[in-house]
């Protein structure tokens, strides 16, 4: 097995070198360069070429390339144009809210996806089964944002349980309960928006493999045994279904990540995803780069965790 | 979406083994009334849409006028106007048209291009599957909304049809995926190995005597496509990085929302174009579900 | 001179391990088999399944990559022949074994059966319907039923309307692969007689596939027994059928079910000589793997799988 495993990662490194390549080739397609973030405009075009020749702005895209990338291995992710300092500084506190929001959108998904999807599929084809079924009908039919704007209509404006925008209350001092709370009250709508739309496809995957896992025979031996039927659904079944749910927090994490562009903007939360588009908006391409980048890694890196455990509790998926 | 996928794969047997299949698809929405009427509502909604949009001026809807501003519902304007004064109803019927449009165009492009793929990589199998593959993979890991934006902004020459590739060139992964995985079974039936011992060329076996046995996994997997990608161009759109400037979408009007005076009082401007989408989006998804239902023997109704 | 000439054919399949998936070693589906064919003559390959008979027909028509060895057609060497050798793909046409996936479900019987035409000759609709027509009458079904779908015919016809497209380049060699062993006993008969008939009246060669000795003795005229990729024994009918030599032959042999109920008894017996005769001997017929031995000759005609006796 450690060969899959060895084998998946070999996969990785191409993966992240390559998404490195097409970022930077899209960089270069992008107007301006990085000397437009450091340089005064009013410097003169010769002075402005001199020194491109100096930084090295006119070799080759690959002798680029490698500085490039070796600045980013080192943590070098260039200079914000628009906020006249470096990229790696402006995304630190955005990076941290938009972890802690995903985060606890995978955690609510999975508080809504897993009794759902257990009850869906032990009691299947009964009313309750139906109406779950039908919530993740609707779900999958819903674009993200139009339900996240919904939910900031009804319960950030009409109802005005939660706050409408930022991700703390201006004013409370970093460390005290209020601001922890605060922090926590900002999060919760946007994640429960998210949580709500993304946990469908959980909640149905579930469901059908506890149907699926039902009918094999190993259950109806169980069964057969006199094994009573909430043992058979805490030993059997749920060790069957659950463990492969767990792994797929990984893959999540491509859809997070599309998530956070809208709900970001929708809610107003200062994270990655609203600074993106941000900064598209004001041409600060450094930024852009630097954002892609991250959460490209992000979902590559999630891709090869999740693939990883679910050979670990998966043995079918395991290739020799 | 990727265990999706796998289970869709699955669930599809095998319609097309008898040749009335396209048939079946069409018993099977007549028999779902819920498909049925689905099905109806979404040509009309398409007939009125088409039809109205060749009536009405959209230059005279884009025109913005400073004494009209948000106004509520009245007689004159159905659904009130936004914060230029212009028509809302008027842009809902064009941009419910262009989302449309925009919609099948995506999912044509997107659509031939995956089949393509994942009749390849399922026909010939081994070095070639394993090589389409990876390339698959790596796309489907990339940051879908982001490289589109960035795209978007970055291409000079901003048409609906550019904004339509750069939609489907990070968007054709699904498609190919559910269509390899089919073709790697068909290609082991004898019927494609007479084929090559008759001397029937690759391109031939593959287009003429493979494709044609997995058209309605084809059919199914396009509507549903169809469903989403009306949802990412709405999506992009109200992001601001959807249709070129000047050119309504139903993603336009929910953009309006994003300022929260709008969103709070002035439903009209944006409510409507949000129930639309999910009408229709819900509506194509009955269709493609009873599609599915019918390419499933065991789950078949009737 | 021989139609079809094999030389010492080898058909491996690669099993793939460790991090870079590399080849660590092969399955010998075939291994090292030779044969000729002569023009008109049928050649039966005989084996359980498994045995490497169908992927040794399947090699020689090019479906499976052929590892080494030497396949002529003709005098000409076809091995791996591609698409580009296409004068003599049409002298080379397969009988397939399942007449139901062996026909495109969604085309026409007018267009399965003018598939080969449409490649290989250049003819009018109207030429290629009459053709079609033909053929159809040459393998005993209505001209009217060109437009037709798969479906609406019973297994026979089907396997009719598959002969019915392997003959429509009027080959010189069909491989025939199983043809009736997925037909009703009561359908097989009359293809396999009509396969003769259509040997005669086109001066066809088959090399002919099939686990039923009863069936094999029926259409041809010289067999070869196979096991586990390797020949065990190859003769003419009467060989093969009056003078088994290798046990695994005798053991076949003795298996064909005998009608008429006064041998019973003696069937039984010779039966249970040659299981004991099998367990007692198998080590002599079989080397350390299990796999038989190279060809020793009998006769001019007859070979047998032995250890050589030194």
């Amino acid at each position: 097995m450690w060969k899959f495993i060895v084998r998946r990662i070999l996969i990785t490194i191409p993966q992240i070198i390559l998404l490195s390549v097409l970022i930077f080739l899209l960089a270069q397609a992008m107007p301006g360069d990085a000397l437009s973030g450091l340089v005064d405009p009013n410097v003169s075009l010769e002075q402005k070429n001199a020194l491109r020749e100096k930084l090295g702005l006119n070799d080759p895209w690959y002798q680029k390339y490698g500085e490039w990338a070796s600045g980013l291995v080192q943590g070098d992710l260039g200079q914000s144009f628009r906020f006249k300092m470096p990229v790696a500084d402006l995304l630190e506190q955005r990076l941290i809210n938009t972890f802690w929001l995903s985060l606890a959108t995978l955690i609510i998904t999975y508080i809504i996806a897993i009794p759902l999807g257990i009850l869906s599929g032990r009691y299947n084809d009964s009313i309750l089964d139906s109406s779950i079924t039908g919530y993740t009908y609707l779900g999958f039919a819903t674009p993200l944002f139009i339900f996240a704007l919904v939910m900031l209509w009804v319960f950030g404006y009409q109802l005005q349980w939660f706050p409408t925008s930022g991700s703390v209350t201006p004013g409370l001092e970093p460390g005290t309960l209020e601001y922890v709370l605060s922090k926590a009250r900002h999060l919760l709508l946007p994640a429960i928006s998210m949580a709500l739309i993304q946990t469908v496809s959980t909640v149905q995957y579930l469901r059908s493999e506890i149907v699926d896992t039902k009918q094999r025979e190993f259950i109806i031996t169980a069964r057969a045994k006199g094994a009573s039927e909430s043992r058979v659904y805490n030993r059997h079944i749920l060790r069957n279904s659950l463990l492969p749910i767990a792994a797929f927090f990984g893959y999540e994490i491509t859809f997070l990540i599309g998530g956070t562009v809208f709900v970001e903007m929708i809610f107003g939360f200062p994270g990655m995803g609203q600074l993106f588009i941000e900064s598209i908006n004001l041409r600060d391409y450094s930024v852009v780069n630097a954002v892609v980048l991250i959460f490209g890694i992000a979902a590559i890196l999630g891709a090869l965790l999740s693939d990883i455990i679910l050979s670990l509790v998966d043995p079918r998926i395991r290739i020799k | 979406m990727e265990v999706n996928n796998a289970n869709l794969a699955n669930q599809i047997q095998d319609p097309t083994k008898s040749p009335s299949g396209l048939k079946i698809l069409w018993k099977e929405i007549v028999r779902d009334k819920l498909a049925l009427i689905s099905l109806i509502l979404l040509v009309l909604i398409t007939v009125f849409v088409y039809g109205t949009a060749v009536v009405l001026d959209q230059d005279e809807i884009v025109r913005v006028d400073l004494f009209a501003i948000h106004e509520p519902p009245s007689e004159e304007f159905i659904l009130g106007t936004d914060y230029g004064g212009r028509d809302v109803f008027g842009q809902l019927i064009i941009g419910t048209r262009n989302s449309l449009s925009i919609g099948f165009l995506v999912t044509a492009i997107s659509g031939i291009f995956g089949i393509a793929f994942g009749l390849i990589a399922g026909y010939f199998g081994g070095y070639t599957d394993n090589a389409l593959m990876r390339v698959l993979d790596f796309f489907q890991v990339l940051p879908f909304t982001m490289l589109v934006i960035v795209f978007v902004s970055i291409v000079p020459n901003y048409t609906i049809l550019a904004f339509s590739i750069i939609m489907a060139a990070f968007n054709w992964m699904g498609i190919a995926r559910l269509i390899r995985s089919k073709a790697l079974q068909e290609k082991e039936l004898d019927y494609v190995q007479a084929s090559k011992t008759l001397g029937t060329s690759h391109t031939k076996i593959i287009f003429r005597e493979v494709m044609p046995n997995i058209s309605s996994l084809i059919i199914v997997t396009m509507t549903l496509n169809l469903a989403a990608n009306i949802g990412i161009e709405s999506g992009l759109s109200f992001l601001g990085f959807g249709f070129p400037e000047s050119t309504p979408s139903l993603g336009t009007l929910l953009s309006y929302a994003t300022n929260p005076q709008t969103l709070e009082y002035r439903w009209w401007i944006w409510v409507p174009a949000a129930v639309l989408i999910l009408i229709m989006m819900l509506m194509i998804r009955n269709v493609g579900e009873a599609l599915r239902r019918a390419t499933d023997a065991r789950q078949r109704r009737g | 001179m021989a139609i079809l000439e094999v030389e010492d054919l080898k058909v491996y399949f690669p099993i793939k391990a460790g991090i870079l998936n590399r080849t660590v070693d092969h399955v010998k589906a075939v291994d090292g088999v030779s044969f000729s064919i002569e023009q008109g003559k049928t050649y039966g390959l005989v084996g359980e399944s498994g045995s490497g008979k169908t992927t040794t027909g399947r090699a020689v028509i090019g479906l499976e990559s052929i590892y080494s060895g030497k396949v002529s057609f003709n005098g000409t060497d076809i091995t791996n022949f591609g698409r580009e050798n296409s004068a003599l793909r049409k002298d080379v046409q397969m009988i397939f074994q399942d007449p139901y996936s062996s026909l495109n479900p969604r085309k026409r019987v007018l267009d399965i059966i003018s598939e080969p035409l449409r490649n290989f000759e250049k003819l009018s609709k109207t030429e290629e319907k009459k053709r079609v027509q033909e053929l159809l009458e040459i393998v005993g079904l209505s001209p009217e039923s060109i437009l037709k779908y798969p479906h609406e015919f019973s297994g026979g016809q089907r396997q009719r309307i598959g002969i019915a497209r392997a003959i429509a380049l009027k080959p010189k060699l069909i491989i025939a692969d199983e043809p009736v062993s997925a037909l009703d006993v009561s359908v097989q008969a009359q293809v396999l007689n009509f396969m003769q008939d259509i040997q005669k009246e086109l001066n066809l060669t088959y090399l002919f596939i099939s686990h039923d000795l009863g069936i094999v003795k029926h259409m041809c005229d010289d067999i070869a027994i196979m096991y586990k990729g390797r020949y065990v024994e190859q003769g003419t009918i009467t060989d093969i059928f009056n003078n088994p030599q290798h046990i695994y032959t005798k053991r076949l042999v003795s298996a064909i079910p005998d009608i008429n109920p006064r041998n019973r008894e003696k069937q039984y017996r010779i039966r249970q000589e040659v299981q004991r005769e099998y367990a007692n001997s198998f080590n002599d017929y079989f080397d350390s793997e299990g796999l038989a031995y190279g060809l020793q000759p009998v006769s001019d005609t007859h070979l047998v799988a032995l250890p050589e006796r030194g």
